[in-house]
């Protein structure tokens, strides 16, 4: 079921928009990303970037906006056939052991008992299997919400602040297995660190309240804000908004 | 292109289930509850015993006193109401815990990503407490086991009865629990409004006892009015209704508020046509008077050849009541005769005349006041007494037939001078150790 659900495809987005209340939380958010691709969905505390992956993974309702896979509309009931997205500042189920929470997720998906042993030993998380996620440290934590959301087999994995709460060596590390697991589909990083996210993204998505600066290659968002090939994503940024 | 394949909904409805039952055994909460269950259990059931015990002892001497001693109100019904206590005052403390803890915790947002309902979602919550709810009941087992071992008697269709109002009633409070998780942002406020709804019932049933009207109705289908109907021994269709129709309301209710893709106006305006139709469906359930007495001592029924007479009744029998609904009279009237002519007369109007209340001891200034009055094809009659010998008759004679009475077997009630003490340490010792260390080992994150 893994290999047919990992073959290419293309999520759409189009017109995606939120409201609470009189505030306008996204305007006619419109991109896609494709299976191989990282798309870093970069903005500022407060950019709309978290409300944008509920709003496309259906938790929070939107005013109007469609999300499609390969051409085909996704109800939001459908879209977990789809996309998995791992939220920032989560501890679920925190009292259990770290190896049964893991445990629970890979049956839950489905995954393959190798490919947990792969994530315990890429991640290094056998020392903290038998202790309960509550008494981890932050890196530790993380690394778990890591390994729950690449234990998910959808073709879409969303990531919400992936790199937060890693030291250089391990944001380097999950890159690098970032990278290994895009192979097989697409992912999107919401990240708030520039440095990290041009290191690992290929195209970026620039969020500024709610709004939409550009979608594209650091190339073609330089070419966008005016400024010279081989600026960087923070001048790129500053320039847009 | 196809959507990727959904994963078998049996596996997932498995694994999520046995998750929610680690997530309960790992919570103190359960094991607390337990543990004060247990203390709650002993203490009645050692005092029951005890009073019984002294009762019995006049009893024993006297045939005519034994045939009160009944084991269902002598022990049983004063036990569970610990019981009762531990349902209205705790449970809801470990029900908003399915919802609430998941939502603080973040794991809700990964749990609504996975191809199951909110609905179903919260059928496996709410199956995985009923399953723990089980491990409560082992002090009412043993109460049952001990009962059993110092020679008591139990009649098991009435004992079962109590277990299935505890049931019902818990059944309730979990789903009120849970859906006081779901509108709420905090475990504090969702215990806070469950709490109000099990103390605001218990309010209302204590309230109602001494009103009539719209009072005294609701009162009846108070979650406390409920479960007391259980406590008589009286299987009553309406009230299993009754208790099912609020269960799946808050049920419902919870998976609504879960919905993901619902915003605040949606969600409203379905949980004004969800309350419209619970109404409906409770104002259908308390119509109804089907009922079976499953007591040992028959004392809902009739005897046969007058539930017979009653039955073949063809037309409309008016029984016009002139008496405050504060009046002990017609409490004895209520939950004598007139429920079991409520059972068993296909047409019966039951009207309550206006007097006006002069307080307890003054005398009421209407001349009709304390009568009760009588009206069937045409014919009138009218008497002050409350008691079924006198009521009978006037009916029978109203009605122009004779009813000669079958003999039935009589209740010699169960007398019993017995010592419980020894058992104590179950309750106060064996049962709370137990629940600390499962608590501790809980602790530990080793389910």
């Amino acid at each position: 079921m893994q290999d047919q659900e990992n073959r290419g495809g293309e999520l759409r987005v189009a017109g995606l928009d939120k409201r609470f209340g009189a505030y306008r939380a996204l305007a006619d958010i419109s991109f896609t990303v494709q299976s191989g691709e990282i798309l870093g969905l970069i903005g500022p505390n407060g950019a709309g970037k978290t409300t944008l992956l509920e709003c496309i993974t259906g938790l929070c309702p939107v005013r109007s906006g469609t999300v499609s896979w390969n051409g085909r509309h996704l109800r939001p009931d459908e879209r977990n056939r789809v996309l998995w997205y791992q939220p920032d500042n989560i501890l679920p189920y925190g009292r259990q052991r770290v190896a049964t929470t893991l445990s629970f997720f890979r049956h839950v998906h489905g995954a393959a008992r190798q490919e947990l042993d792969d994530l315990v030993m890429r991640l290094a998380l056998a020392p903290v299997l038998g202790k309960p996620l509550l008494n981890l440290s932050k890196g530790y934590r993380r690394r778990v919400l890591l390994a729950i959301a690449l234990l998910s087999t959808h073709p879409l994995l969303m990531l919400d602040e992936p790199f937060d709460g890693f030291d250089l060596r391990q944001a380097l590390s999950v890159m690098d297995l970032l990278r290994r697991h895009v192979s097989r589909r697409a992912m999107i990083l919401s990240i708030h660190q520039l440095s990290e996210a041009e290191k690992i993204c290929h195209r970026f998505l620039l969020l500024d309240q709610g709004r939409l600066l550009g979608v594209g290659t650091l190339d073609a968002l330089c070419r966008q804000a005016g400024l010279a090939a081989g600026s960087t994503l923070e001048e790129v940024f500053l320039a847009l908004t | 292109m196809p959507l990727p394949e959904r994963p078998p909904r049996g596996r997932l409805a498995r694994c999520l289930l046995a998750q929610e039952l680690r997530s309960l055994l790992v919570s103190p909460a359960l094991w607390l509850m337990l543990g004060i269950v247990s203390i709650l259990v002993g203490y009645s059931f050692l005092q029951a015993v005890a009073l019984y015990s002294q009762a019995s002892r006049t009893a024993l001497s006297f045939p005519e006193l034994a045939r009160g001693m009944n084991p269902l109100d002598g022990i049983f019904v004063p036990t569970f109401g610990a019981y009762y206590l531990s349902e209205s005052l705790l449970l809801p403390f470990v029900a908003i815990r399915l919802i609430g803890l998941d939502k603080e915790s973040g794991a809700l947002k990964l749990l609504l990503q996975l191809p199951l309902s909110p609905l179903a979602l919260c059928g496996i919550k709410i199956s995985a407490m009923g399953l723990l709810w089980l491990l409560t009941l082992l002090p009412a087992a043993l109460v049952l086991l001990f009962w059993h071992n110092l020679g008591g008697h139990i009649f098991l269709p009435e004992t079962a009865m109590l277990f299935a109002g505890h049931g019902l009633f818990s059944l309730t409070v979990v789903a009120i629990g849970m859906f006081a998780a779901a509108i709420t942002d905090s475990l504090p406020t969702a215990a806070m409004l469950s709490l109000a709804v099990t103390l605001g019932s218990w309010v209302l049933d204590f309230a109602a006892g001494s009103q009539g009207g719209i009072m005294a109705l609701l009162g009846r289908i108070s979650l406390t009015g409920m479960l007391r109907q259980f406590e008589t021994g009286l299987l009553s269709f309406s009230h299993v209704a009754a208790f099912l129709c609020m269960a799946l309301f808050f049920f419902l209710l919870t998976a609504l508020w879960l919905h993901p893709g619902r915003g605040p106006a949606s969600r409203a305006g379905l949980s004004l046509l969800l309350l419209v139709v619970l109404a409906i469906l409770l104002a259908g359930a308390m119509q109804s008077h089907r009922a079976l007495d499953l007591t040992e001592n028959r004392r809902h029924s009739l005897n046969p050849a007058d539930s017979r007479a009653l039955r073949h009744l063809q037309d409309t029998l008016t029984i016009t009541i002139h008496l405050n609904p504060e009046d002990s009279r017609l409490q004895d009237l209520e939950h004598g005769i007139l429920a079991k002519l409520r059972r068993t007369v296909p047409r019966l109007v039951v009207r309550y005349a206006r007097t006006e209340s002069n307080g307890l001891f003054a005398a009421s200034g209407d001349k009709k006041y304390g009568l009760i009055e009588y009206d069937y094809n045409g014919r009138h009659d009218a008497s002050y007494s409350n008691s079924a010998r006198e009521i009978l008759p006037i009916i029978y004679r109203l009605a122009g037939i004779r009813v000669v009475q079958e003999p039935v077997p009589l209740y010699r009630g169960y007398p019993l001078v017995a010592d419980a003490s020894a058992y104590r340490w179950w309750f106060y010792l064996v049962i709370p150790l137990f629940c600390l260390a499962l608590g501790i080992y809980g602790r530990q994150g080793r389910w």
